[in-house]
């Protein structure tokens, strides 16, 4: 059996609504809920969930900082 | 009522309303139609935590940020650089984000990683490359990668290369400003927060061609030049802001600090270790060595020390370092001791240094993170500390780590300006008066209960 799919309702602003509506006519989006989940999810995958700075990252930073006398 | 906040990294009063008054008719007149003065920083007077504290209300001790870096747990070693994430409390653009205010916000110190925000965020100067995600929302980054390629989070200082380092810097910050203009003119907003960090590296690399004062003063009339077109740029900036902006919008030009002429280096963990409370096993030890390179008989060391513009000094204590040996209940008394002999260094002369030491007890109510045994000011401010070891002696004419001409200094500048308003006063103000001025003139701020006052001259403006 297919895993159940489970949803919740968020509220967006009806004028907001209808302009994702003209937006999507006539594209591969079959209703407002789905453009909103793909934009949403596309903006999440963004985001960095791990550590602020990788290890090299940090040494970029600290090599800087270095440099301009913040650090020994 | 919108408010725009343009930050200028270690602008100092003596620079902007003194010096270069007659090159910055912009700054000049804002200052005559509106409200200016010396804005006394927080302590540390240090670019972290100063915008925080300047964005939250906040002190250091209670935002548990004291610098550059953080000690990771109370190891000898360890650091960490802070990162947006550290920030515990709310800030400005939050508190108003809830409001239904749209904010944005470019690279206040530390934003990195972007948080989301209603609005737009791009992330300050400890970003560490264009390859990250570096704006909120992510696609932002485009249109500045778009529009400004060369768009630079910080410079690098190399030494020699003076010349390059000034044009790369009036570069970056150029590039900044013109980012901004932009965005005032494309992007709907309630509330803006800029900072631009070209100042501070302009002030720590240049300062001497504009100090004679400075020991290290040079007569290079075209560097001053470059220091002064820098300056002036700048202000052009700030002229094209003005005129982009209504009479219904509050501007705050602030900076997080002030600075001045550096007297010289001072080798803290070599004075540290004549006095015997630091103990290494190096016979030789390489010029400009750091802590982390030596051999330290940790089991014999009582104290050690981080340099910057001011020192920092742990103690080693039994049950809290992991080879500690200062006994708890006698650490109040070693602190006295150690206190009583920093401020008893004197200049390389022998004159008498005015150095300031204190616990971050006797300065915050609220002592947060990893924070120091002692917090020193050599000189009051005028030498920075260096934690390398190595050197012959331990007064430095010049920076161990870096070209290096100026200090921080506790005063930093505010101008408040609403056009068709022709206020014209001098009023000095705090740092901690930022944040409750931008709720108040967004009348939230009883409503959120910040601590603190808004600045003196505010119903001039409202």
């Amino acid at each position: 059996m297919a895993e159940e799919k489970k949803y919740t309702t968020v509220s967006i602003p009806t004028p907001l609504f209808e302009k994702i509506q003209t937006k999507i006519k006539d594209t591969g989006f079959t209703s407002v809920s789905d453009y909103v989940t793909f934009v949403l999810r596309e903006i999440l995958a963004h985001s960095n969930d791990k550590e602020a700075f990788s290890e090299e990252d940090e040494k970029k930073v600290k090599d800087r900082l270095k440099s301009l006398g913040y650090l020994d | 009522m919108k408010v725009m906040v343009v930050g200028l990294d270690c602008a100092a009063p003596v620079i902007m309303f003194d010096k270069l008054r007659d090159y910055l008719p912009n700054i000049t007149k804002l200052t005559q139609e509106g409200i200016y003065g010396k804005l006394r920083s927080c302590d540390p007077p240090i670019t972290i935590p100063a915008w925080m504290v300047m964005a939250t209300g906040r002190s250091p001790g209670e935002l548990g940020l004291y610098g550059f870096r953080s000690r990771v747990g109370n190891s000898y070693n360890q650091i960490k650089i802070p990162t947006s994430r550290d920030i515990k409390f709310d800030t400005v653009w939050e508190i108003l984000g809830r409001r239904n205010k749209r904010s944005i916000i470019v690279a206040v110190p530390p934003t990195y990683p972007p948080k989301p925000i209603p609005g737009i965020m791009v992330s300050d100067f400890l970003t560490p490359d264009k390859e990250k995600e570096f704006t909120y929302p992510p696609g932002f980054k485009n249109e500045i990668m778009r529009d400004f390629p060369d768009y630079q989070f910080d410079v690098k200082f190399r030494k020699p290369e003076k010349e390059k380092i000034i044009t790369e810097i009036h570069q970056m910050s150029d590039t900044r400003f013109k980012l901004v203009e932009k965005i005032l003119k494309e992007k709907q907003w309630d509330f803006f927060f800029m900072v631009e960090i070209g100042i501070d590296r302009i002030h720590h690399a240049f300062w001497r061609y504009i100090d004679k004062d400075h020991h290290l003063y040079e007569d290079n009339p075209e560097m001053k030049d470059k220091f002064i077109a820098y300056f002036k740029m700048v202000d052009s900036h700030i002229g094209k802001i003005v005129d982009s902006m209504d009479d219904d919008t509050v501007l705050l030009i602030v900076s997080d600090h002030g600075a001045k002429g550096m007297s010289g280096a001072f080798a803290i963990n070599q004075w540290l270790i004549r006095e015997g409370y630091l103990v290494t096993q190096d016979e030789h030890v390489k010029q400009g060595a750091s802590l982390d390179d030596l051999k330290v008989d940790w089991s014999r060391t009582k104290a050690w020390a981080w340099g910057g513009y001011y020192a920092r000094i742990f103690l080693n204590v039994k049950g809290r370092e992991s080879e500690g040996v200062i006994d708890p209940k006698d650490v109040k008394k070693e602190l006295e001791t150690l206190k009583q002999k920093l401020k008893e260094i004197k200049g390389p002369n022998g004159e008498h240094w005015n150095t300031i030491v204190f616990e971050p007890e006797e300065k915050y109510e609220i002592v947060n993170g990893d924070r120091s045994d002692l917090f020193v000011y050599l000189d009051d401010l005028n030498w920075r500390a260096a934690g390398t070891l190595g050197y012959e002696s331990d007064y430095m004419f010049e920076n161990d780590t870096g070209p290096d001409d100026a200090v921080h200094d506790y005063d930093g500048i505010y101008i408040m300006f609403r056009k068709n308003r022709k206020i014209g006063k001098n009023i000095d103000s705090s740092i901690f008066r930022v944040a409750p001025t931008i709720l108040e003139l967004y009348n939230v701020r009883k409503k959120y209960g910040i601590k603190g006052e808004p600045m003196e001259g505010i119903d001039y403006v409202r």
